[in-house]
Order: C-alpha cells, then structure tokens, then sequence
C-alpha cells in the first residue's frame, strides 16, 4: 500500500508540474496589446500591477497546496495532531487580504479619475449611433443642425471607419437607436454600453487621446441580437494634418440633391419596417432605367441594392426614417431574376424580377 | 390524507419500485432523483457547449448560422446554471443534511418531492422553445430591451417558454430553501448545537437565505419582462418612459447571490472532504463559519459589478465591495491549506477532486477580483476573460465539488466504492481538459475577443487561443466517459465498503449505507463536530452504548 | 394542506423517532416557521416589483401618473373602502384564531366565513375599479406599474381566499381544536402579510404623487 501511494506521488509530481508548466505555456499572453491612447496607458500600468499582486498571491497559494500534498501524504496509521485552530495566525490572514484590496481599490480609483476625465471642449466629437447591426459615426460641426453632418455608416461589406487625428482629446457621444450595444476598441482598453434612454436623458459619453498614428479595430461587445457578431468598425488615427485635410474633403464631398426623375419612368414602392421590406417581390420592365420609391418608416437606417450572385449592380444610400422617402434610380436590367437587399440588415431581402 | 406514503411499512410492499420513486417523500430517494435528473441536464448543456467549440475551432461559420449560434449558448449557460449546478447541490444537501442533522427526514416531505418535480418541468418547458420555432437566443441574462420586445428584437415564443420555465425553477428553488432552512432550525437531533453543525449544513443554510430572498426577485423581474413582451407593458421600453437598465438591475441583485448560491455548498462539500482524508479537523471552523456569513452578507451589494460599463452605477461603492470579498474567500482558503498542512493526506478521488477544487477556484476567484477592477472591468467586460472567470469558478469550483461530492458519498448511498481506478483516470483526464480549454480563454479576453460572437476575424490573432480551448473540450467529455461507466460498472457489482469507508467524521456515516428509512436506529452522542470521529477516538463507556451501529474501517485506496 | 405535513409524519415515525427526535418542540412550530420564511421570500417578490415602480417613478421625465385622457387616480372612495374591507378583514381573521385558540370550533367557523366573504368583496370590488380606470397595462409606464402591483397583490388575496375556503371547510368538520390549529395560525399570518403589502401599496401609489 504504501508503494502505490509513493508511486502515485511521483506521477502527480510529474503531472502536476507539467500541467500547471504546459498550461500557462497555452495560456500565453496575460498581458493586453500596446495601449494606443493616454487613458489605455493608465489601465495598462494598473492592470500589471494588479497582475503581479495576483501572481504573488497565486504562486504563494499554490505553492503552499503542492508542498502540502507531498510533504504531508499519509505515511503511517498514526494519527496527525488534531489542530483546531490558531487565532493569532487567522487574524494575520485575515489582515493580509484586507491590506492587497486595499491597495487595489486605491490604485484602482486613482486609474479611474484619469480614464473617465472628461476635457473641457474636445477637439473632436463624433456622434456614435448604434443600431442593429452597424454603426454611424457622425462628426459634429460649428453649426448645430445635425442633418448636414459629415457621417459614415457601415455596411455588412465594409465595416465604417472612424478616422480622427492623434494627440487630441477625442469625444464620443453614444446613442442607440434599438437595443443595448457596447463600443469596445481592445488596444484602447475601453468600452462603453450604448444604452437607449428615454427623452431627456443624457447618452454616455466616450473621451480619450490616441497617441500614435494607425488603424485599430473594434467591435460591439454587448450581445445585441442575431447580427451582434458582425458589428465591427475600425478607427484611422492620422496626424493633425492629415486628417484636417480628410474631413475637409469628406465634408466638401456632402451629397447633392438627387437628379429629377425622367418623367415616363416605372416607379416601383417599396417600404421598410421593423427592419423588414414590405415585400420580398419586386416586378420591374426589363431594359428600361426605372425608379424604386424607397420609404424609411423606422430610426434605423437602411438602403436598398441590387445583387446578381455576388456582384453589385446598384447601391442606393442610406436613408433613415421615421418616414424618409428617396427616389433610388436603377439604370437597366436585362430579363432575369435579381437580389434586393438592405445591405445594413442583410436579413431584409427580396427576388427583384425583370420581364 | 396521504401520510400512509410516509409510513415505511406501507412502501415497502403493495408498490411496484417505478410508483414508489414517482411518489416519494423520503428525502434519500428525492435527493437521487435531483442528482440524476441534474447529470441529464449536465450532458445536455455539456453537448450544446461542444457544438459551441465546435463553432468556435476555426474562423468562420462551419455548422451553425448566428442564431443557432446564440440558441446554444443561451441554453448552454441557462442550463449548466439553473438545472445542473443548483439542483445537483440541492440534490446532495437534500440527501445529506438530514442525515448530517440527525433528523428523521426534511421538515416537509411532501413540499420536497413537489419542488423536485416542478424542476424537470421547467427545464423541459425552457428546452421546448427547440420545437417551436427557436429557444431562447438573449443569452442567460437575457437584457432587455433586447429580450423584452417581442415584436421588433425577439419575436418567438422560445423566450416566453424560457421566462416560464425559470419562473418554475424559481419557485421549486424558493420551497426548496424553505424546507432545508426549516429542516436546518427545527430537525437537529439532541446534542446538535448550531456550532457542531457540519460545515456543510452551514453553507447549505446560508445558501438557503440567499436563494430565499434572491430568487423571489428573479421572478419579479421575469414577471415585468412577460408583461413587456405578451402585454404591452413598458417596463424596460425607454420610448414609453421605462428603463433598460432596471433589468439589469433586478437580474444582478439576484444574478450575483446566485453565484454564491452555486459555489458555498461546493465549499462545504470540500470543507468536509478535506479534514477525512488529511485526518484532521478542519482549521478555524468558527471562522470559517464566521467567513460563510460575511460572504452571504457581502453578496447583497456587489450586484453592479457586472453593469460597469453601463455608466449608470456609483463604481467606487460596487468595487470596493466586490474586491472586500476577496477577504472572508480569502480565509476559507486558508482554512483549507491549514487543514491538510501536517495532516496525513491519502489521495482517494473524492480528495483529488477536492484538491482540484481549491487550485481552480483560486484561478477564478484571483480572476474575479482583477475583474472588480472598474478601469481594467472596461477592457475585460463582456469579453472571454469573463467567460474564463466564470468557468473556473463554476466549473473549477462549483463541478469539481459535485463531483468530489459523488466520489464521497456514492458509498453513502449504494453501500459501493466507484472504482477509484477509473475515478483517478478520470479526474486527470478532466484536470488537464478543464485548464487546457479555459485558460487560453484568459488570453482570448486579454487580446479583445467579445463572447458571444459565433464568428471572429482570422487575423485577429485568436485562432490558436480557440483551438487549444476546442480541444480541451473535447477532453473534458472523454474524461466523462470513465465516469459514466464507473457508476454503471459499480453500481452492477461494485465493491462493497461497508458502512464507512473513509473514516469519516459526521453522523451520516454513523447509520448504515445506504441508511434505513427514517435513517437512524441509534443515534452517538454528539460532543463535537465530528460526532463518528470521537466514536472511532474516544475509547470509553459511551462507545459501547451505541448499539446497532458498527464504524466499518474500510480499506484505504 | 401541506403545511401540516410534520405533524401527520410524526404521527407515524414510529421508534425510529425515538432515537432520532427532532428537536421541533421548543419555539415555533414546524409549519409557522416554514410560513414565516415563505412569506419573507414573497416580501423580496413584492420589493422587485416596488424597486420596478419607484425605479420607472424617477426615470419618468414628465408628470407621473395615469396617460393624457384618462383622469388622475383619487383614493376616495373606492380605493378607500377597498383598504378598510381588507384591513377589517385581518382583524376578523384574528378574532378567528383567538376563537380556535380558546377552541370555540362555532366562532371560528364564523369568523373565517366573514373573512372570506371580505376578501371576496376586495376582489371583486378591485375588479369594478379596473373596470372604471380610463387606462390599460398596456398605457405607458404608469398603466403598466399599477396594473402589475395591484393585479399581483390580488393575485395573493385570492389565493388567501382559496385557503380561507379550505380553512372554513376543514372548520366546519371540525378538524381544528385548542391545541391542534396549525393551519390556522399559518394562513392567518399569509393573510396579514397580504393585508400589509396592500396598505404599503395603496399608500404609495394613491398618497406618494
Ligand atoms: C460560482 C460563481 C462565481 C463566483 C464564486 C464568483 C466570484 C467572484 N466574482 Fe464573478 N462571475 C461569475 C460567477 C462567479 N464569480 C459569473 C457567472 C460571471 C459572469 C456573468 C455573466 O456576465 O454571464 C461573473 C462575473 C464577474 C464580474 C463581472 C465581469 C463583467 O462582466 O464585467 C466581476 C467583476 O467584478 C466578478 C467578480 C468576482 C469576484 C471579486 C469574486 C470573488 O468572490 C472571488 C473571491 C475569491 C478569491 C479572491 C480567491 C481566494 C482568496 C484568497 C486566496 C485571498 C487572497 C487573494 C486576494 C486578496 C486577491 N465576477
Ligand atoms: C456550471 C456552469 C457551466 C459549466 C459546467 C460550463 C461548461 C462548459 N462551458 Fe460554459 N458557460 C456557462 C456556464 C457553464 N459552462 C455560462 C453561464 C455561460 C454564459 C452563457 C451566456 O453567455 O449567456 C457559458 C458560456 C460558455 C461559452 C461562451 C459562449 C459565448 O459567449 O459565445 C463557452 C465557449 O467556449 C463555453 C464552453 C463550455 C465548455 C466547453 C464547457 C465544458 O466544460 C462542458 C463539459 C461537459 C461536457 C462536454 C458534457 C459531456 C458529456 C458527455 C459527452 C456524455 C455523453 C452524453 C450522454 C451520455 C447523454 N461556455
Ligand atoms: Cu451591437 Cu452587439
Ligand atoms: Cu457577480
């Protein structure tokens, strides 16, 4: 008897070292990606101090159960002193935690102060709509009239990108049409919910300064429904020049007022509600240009396109209502069947048929 | 009325056994009953967890589409919460404490078979959704307004079914706490004072509290979310003047005592376990009953630290408060080392299990308070750190015990061993798979990979991270095959142990195994809390007293 | 009845008892004890839906009370009378304890039968006044709040009704005495409690503008 248990010592010895060896070699990186903004640098240096409190507290523990366990294997039937307790050293590890939470709720709140800083007036504030399943970004102007802001929404085949310059204190204003979603960039070190509120009621908002110039991906981090996954975004942060010169050009760029429809052609309606078309059938004259009446009753964008397998024959834009109506003119389709799509909530489609 | 099904004579006979198990009252069989019925569940939700890795290996969506994706791991974490962890524990304390207690039965027989069954009924109302057109797909918290409008963002009845269902899980849980809090104050024999109660019975009465007055709350905001969805009610409908958050605020309050709910009688469980194989009393019990309390206590006002990141809660109360807990975990912990330290320790799988515990939730716990960190709370919030954490502690912590617990008291209940062979095969096996799939998932939150996504980009560096992790999955269901087929095997033709096989310390090891209705011939005098310790110890007049109830000395594996 | 479940089981432990007697004699009984907790458990329930209340009050931006139409809530007269029929009907429910506690089996039997018929009375007389109320669940927040507190608290009140019923029922065959009334004393309590809520409601909702 007593052989099986030496034996099964070394085996556990083997394992266990080996396990724990192995399982924080696959564990890999504990630690976050470079921190990309003035705020990401604070959590960064609380997370590794919190870390390698932990770590201590780990390998300490731990290390006390793994000696236990092969110094103190039964050897013989003689029975252990019975040690109830000992309150001198119950009160010390008692202390000891107390002191680590301490020193951690400190560290903590100071971290706290400089991530939630909020600047006085940023240079930068873009309004960050959330809605299933995408994003708009819209960049404030001088003027306060929402409407004629620059804005980028993304699409299922091209996540929008938020670009903005580095070295200024940034603002976000998060506002969701529908659900609960939460604006999360990992190399930021942050996230926020984008919760919908009543009237009245303030958004929360975002702040922080990227230091170096690149690209870094984000995505939606509360589960918001079927699309949740698919809610990615990225941000371009370029130098102060740089992106003067982009914004310039993207608000220069602002959509011009539609063409006059020719007079004689089709004009087909078609409406959008509860992020779904009216129909799923559309019949329009083959070889002839023809107008889609696309009316938006909800506060959710959407827009509507033509696909022949994968391919893109139109791409109307985003409009959002409640009740906003354009006039989208499709050039013509030689007979066949085509897809029309929302291509914000590829959900929404149809069979588009030319004869 | 139907007392004559309380009368062990009137079981006995005129009874095929299917109607005697359908129409108990005896605490024993009702106890079995929760423990299966709570491992079917366990398989179910294990086998949608392996279609979930399965999804997960590589980038890309290879067998589900999203929503599919979203059903599996909504039931997944409803399941393994509601209708494993928390009857499976209920079903061992429902087995144990009486027996623990000296006590004849549970206080309420007949409320206890009750709230046993409305269980299977609940799960099996929450699976339902299956054929009616897709389960439940909000996750197992279920946020409004996501889940509370039905018209726009969850159409369907599988979430009106899921609310159903765990509105029965609720109620069978709240008469359940009811019964063991009664049984706990009233049903202890003479002799049993407060302070020599098992640990066990203490984690299982604070427990009780907690889900006594958690759960009702649960149900209130499962009653608001029906009438938002079926009603027209606007509880949590910000257009009509009501308020997202409040569900997470009603869900939290009872969602954070839930996670005690789940992890204290796995506590009391090692707590027992630990002291019989180190042949030591357990140090600090009083603190560790003491510990217990603060524990229950402190889980009342740390409910918002899983709403960080909504912006709507006073951080510094809710982190401070979260981290504080670390402190009374912090001395069970040390209780447990100092338990095993100068014992003499034998490794039957019950204590490997046992060991496993405290190793793994270590992990989890350390985890958690990184977590209660609001700025680092931000980074880590909703991604797969948290799902790592919440794995350690229910699978490393809350699983470990039930099944530390099965290896104990199996020779309680059948009067046979589980081959400690096959039992030793399977804990390994199941070590190695439980860390080899869930701490890469640290790494996976630390790089930035939300949970609940069914697809992620290829160059987002978290492929390895997702491969090791299937695999460890995998593992941990290989491991569970030795299991399986231990207990068939053994309860086929098992060793036969006798009435005590690990020198045990507490009274239901003083009674035969399995105990005779009613459970108790003879009772020893209880002096301590090990009451069948001092028997084995105390070489005096009283020993030779106790008639009727021998102390096997079973072999040491 | 359930509640006396111990009682009935200890009837016929047998010897086995003996050695192993709960200590269930000194304090309260068994089947109070277990009330007493049920009833704290529906106290959370009750606080959830108050939290929903008081949490929908502060977040309510404008005026709080019935939508636009329908005409603001008054506590007279209905509400009122409601509140006294179910407070009166706590103290018929006691005089009925007292009765079977002396073990006057008649009074008791009256008592319960008058409490009933109270609480019958609340129901339907609620009943009316949602039938008057210019507003639905489904009408705003406030609609939804007050339709699920007071619907849930009437919920309770029936089902105190239904074991008044059993109680009044198992009275008139005599099953209760001086010494055994447990079921008495268990329904009794759930019966106060609910009479409690109700006052805490009536006072918040029709008084707290
Ligand atoms: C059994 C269940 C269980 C247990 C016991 C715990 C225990 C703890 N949990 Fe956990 N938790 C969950 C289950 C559990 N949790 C679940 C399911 C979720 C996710 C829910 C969801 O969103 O789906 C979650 C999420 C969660 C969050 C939110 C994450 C997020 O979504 O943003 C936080 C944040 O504070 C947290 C903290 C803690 C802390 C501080 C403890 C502490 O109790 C841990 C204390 C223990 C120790 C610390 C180890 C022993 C102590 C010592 C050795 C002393 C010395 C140590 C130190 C001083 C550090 N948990
Ligand atoms: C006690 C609780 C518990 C347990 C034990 C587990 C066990 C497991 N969990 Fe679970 N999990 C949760 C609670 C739990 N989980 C919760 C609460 C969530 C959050 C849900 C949400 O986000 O809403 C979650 C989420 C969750 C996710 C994240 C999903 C997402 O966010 O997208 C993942 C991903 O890997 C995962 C994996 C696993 C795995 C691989 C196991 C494995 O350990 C499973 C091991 C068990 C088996 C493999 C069964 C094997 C049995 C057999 C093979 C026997 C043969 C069958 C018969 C004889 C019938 N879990
Ligand atoms: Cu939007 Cu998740
Ligand atoms: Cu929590």
């Amino acid at each position: 008897m007593r052989r099986t248990v030496a034996a099964n010592r070394w085996r556990m010895a083997l394992r266990a070292g080996l396990l724990f060896a192995v399982a924080m070699l696959l564990g890999g990186c504990l630690v976050p990606r470079e921190p990309a903004t003035t705020q990401a640098e604070t959590t960064f240096s609380l997370y590794i101090l919190i870390l390698v409190m932990a770590g201590i507290v780990f390998v300490g523990v731990e290390g006390f159960i793994v000696f236990s366990v092969f110094r103190y294997r039964r050897r013989d039937d003689r029975l252990p002193e019975q040690i109830h307790g000992n309150n001198r050293i119950e009160v010390i590890w008692t202390i000891i935690p107390t002191v680590i939470v301490l020193i951690i709720f400190v560290f903590s709140m100071g971290a706290l102060g400089t991530v939630q800083a909020k600047s006085p007036n940023p240079a930068v504030t873009v309004e960050v709509d959330a809605f299933q399943w995408q994003w708009t970004f819209r960049y404030r102007d001088d003027d306060n009239d929402p409407n004629n802001d620059y804005s980028v929404t993304g699409s299922a085949q091209q996540p929008p990108v938020m670009t903005l310059p580095v070295g200024q204190p940034i603002r976000l204003v998060l506002h969701s049409l529908d659900v609960i979603h939460s604006f999360y960039v990992p190399q930021f070190l942050i996230k926020e919910d984008v919760v919908p509120v009543p009237e009245g009621t303030a958004d929360n908002e975002l702040e922080f300064t990227i230091e170096r110039a690149g690209t870094y991906s984000g995505q939606c981090a509360e589960f918001c429904g079927t699309g949740h996954a698919n809610m990615a975004f990225s941000i371009q942060a370029m130098e102060q020049a740089d992106y003067d010169a982009w914004i310039a050009a993207a608000r220069a760029g602002e959509s011009p007022p539609p063409a006059p429809p020719p007079a004689d052609a089709t004009v087909i309606e078609l409406n959008a509600k509860n992020i779904a078309f009216d129909t799923d059938r559309i019949e329009v004259p083959a070889g002839k240009p023809f107008i889609i009446r696309f009316t938006n009753q909800e506060a959710v964008p959407h827009n509507v396109g033509i696909y022949s397998g994968g391919t893109e024959l139109f791409q109307g834009e985003n409009i959002t209502g409640p009740d906003t109506t354009v006039d989208y003119q499709v050039p013509a389709l030689e007979v066949g069947e085509y897809d029309f799509l929302c291509t914000i909530h590829p959900t929404m489609n149809g069979t588009l048929v030319a004869q | 009325m139907a007392t004559t099904n309380l009368n062990p004579r009137a079981e006995s006979y005129r009874r095929s056994w299917v109607i005697e198990w359908l129409t108990t009252v005896d605490h024993k069989k009702i106890g079995i009953m929760y423990i299966v019925n709570s491992f079917l569940f366990f398989f179910a939700a294990g086998i949608l967890a392996l279609v979930i890795r399965s999804e997960l290996a590589i980038p890309g969506l290879q067998f589900l589409d999203e929503s599919t994706y979203n059903q599996a791991f909504t039931m997944h974490g409803t399941i393994m919460i509601f209708l494993f962890v928390v009857p499976v524990l209920a079903g061992f304390a429902n087995y144990i404490v009486p027996l623990m207690l000296g006590a004849p039965d549970m206080a309420f027989p007949r409320i206890n078979a009750l709230s046993f069954w409305m269980l299977p009924l609940g799960g099996l109302l929450i699976f339902s959704g299956y054929l009616f057109g897709g389960a439940a797909a909000e996750g197992w918290t279920g946020y409004a307004p996501l889940s509370s409008n039905a018209d726009k963002f969850s159409a369907g009845v599988g979430t009106d079914l899921w609310i159903m269902g765990l509105v029965f899980v609720g109620t069978s849980s709240i008469l359940g706490s009811v019964n063991f809090i009664t049984t706990i104050f009233k049903m202890r024999a003479p002799g049993m004072t407060i302070f020599r109660m098992p640990i066990f019975v203490w984690t299982v009465l604070v427990t009780a509290i907690l889900i006594l007055l958690a759960t009702p709350v649960l149900t209130a905001g499962l009653i608001a979310l029906f009438i938002d969805r079926n009603y027209g009610g606007s509880f949590f409908d910000p257009a009509a003047g009501g308020n997202p958050i409040l569900w997470q605020h009603l869900f939290w309050f009872f969602g954070h005592p839930e996670v005690y709910i789940v992890i204290l009688p796995a506590m009391g469980v090692v707590s027992e376990i630990l002291p019989v194989f180190s042949r030591k009393p357990l140090f600090g019990y009083r603190a560790f009953v003491y510990a217990t309390i603060g524990i229950g206590l402190l889980s009342w006002s740390v409910w918002a630290h899983h709403m960080f990141t909504t912006g709507r809660v006073f951080l510094p109360f809710f982190a401070f408060m979260t981290a504080l807990i670390a402190v009374p975990t912090g001395v069970k912990m040390f209780n447990w080392m100092a338990t095993m330290w100068r014992g003499s320790i034998t490794f039957a799988t019950p204590m490997l299990f046992a060991i496993g515990f405290i190793t793994m939730f270590l992990i989890g716990g350390i985890s958690g308070v990184i977590l209660s960190s609001p700025p680092i709370d931000f980074h880590l919030q909703d991604t797969y750190f948290v799902v790592a954490h919440l794995h350690y502690v229910f699978f490393g912590g809350s699983v470990f015990g039930v099944f530390a617990a099965t290896y104990f008291w199996f020779p309680k209940m059948f009067g046979r061993r589980l081959n400690e062979k096959l039992g030793k095969t399977h804990f390994w096996i199941h070590f190695i798979g439980f860390n080899l799939t869930f701490f890469p998932m640290h790494s996976l939150g630390i790089l930035g990979m939300p949970r609940r996504i069914a697809d992620y980009s290829p160059d987002a560096g978290w492929t390895i991270y997702n491969l090791m992790s299937t695999a460890g999955a995998f593992m941990i269901a290989v491991s569970i095959v030795p299991f399986l087929i231990n207990v068939v095997a053994t309860l086929i033709n098992g060793e036969r142990v006798g009435d005590d096989p690990w020198e045990a310390n507490t009274l239901e090891w003083a009674t035969t195994s399995p105990p005779p209705p009613y459970n108790f011939d003879t009772l020893p005098p209880i002096r301590s809390e090990r009451p069948v310790f001092d028997l084995r110890h105390k070489h005096d007049a009283e020993q030779l007293a106790i008639e009727g109830t021998p102390i096997g000395t079973g072999e040491r594996p | 009845m359930s509640v006396d479940a111990p009682t009935s089981q200890t009837a016929d432990m047998g010897p086995r008892l003996e050695a192993a007697r709960p200590q269930d004699n000194r304090g309260l009984s068994i089947p109070l004890v277990g009330m007493l907790l049920f009833i704290a458990s529906e106290m959370m329930f009750f606080g959830g839906l108050f939290a929903a209340y008081f949490n929908a009050r502060a977040s309510t931006p404008g005026e709080w009370g019935p939508p636009p139409g329908a005409e603001e809530l008054s506590p007279v007269p209905l509400a009122a009378i409601l509140t006294v029929i179910l407070i009166a009907s706590s103290f018929t429910m006691q005089f009925g304890v007292w009765a079977i506690r002396r073990g006057d089996q008649g009074k008791l039997r009256m008592w319960v039968g008058v409490t009933l018929l109270l609480g019958i009375l609340f129901l339907s007389g609620q009943l009316y006044d949602y039938s008057q109320l210019g507003f639905g669940i489904g009408d705003g927040i406030f609609g939804t709040t007050f339709y699920t507190l007071t619907g849930f608290h009437g919920a309770h009140v029936f089902g105190g009704a239904v074991g008044m019923t059993i109680l009044f029922a198992r009275a008139s065959s005599g099953q209760f005495s001086a010494r055994n009334h447990v079921a008495v004393e268990a329904i009794s309590m759930y019966w106060h409690f609910v009479d409690v809520v109700w006052v805490a409601l009536f006072s918040i909702i029709y008084f707290l503008k």
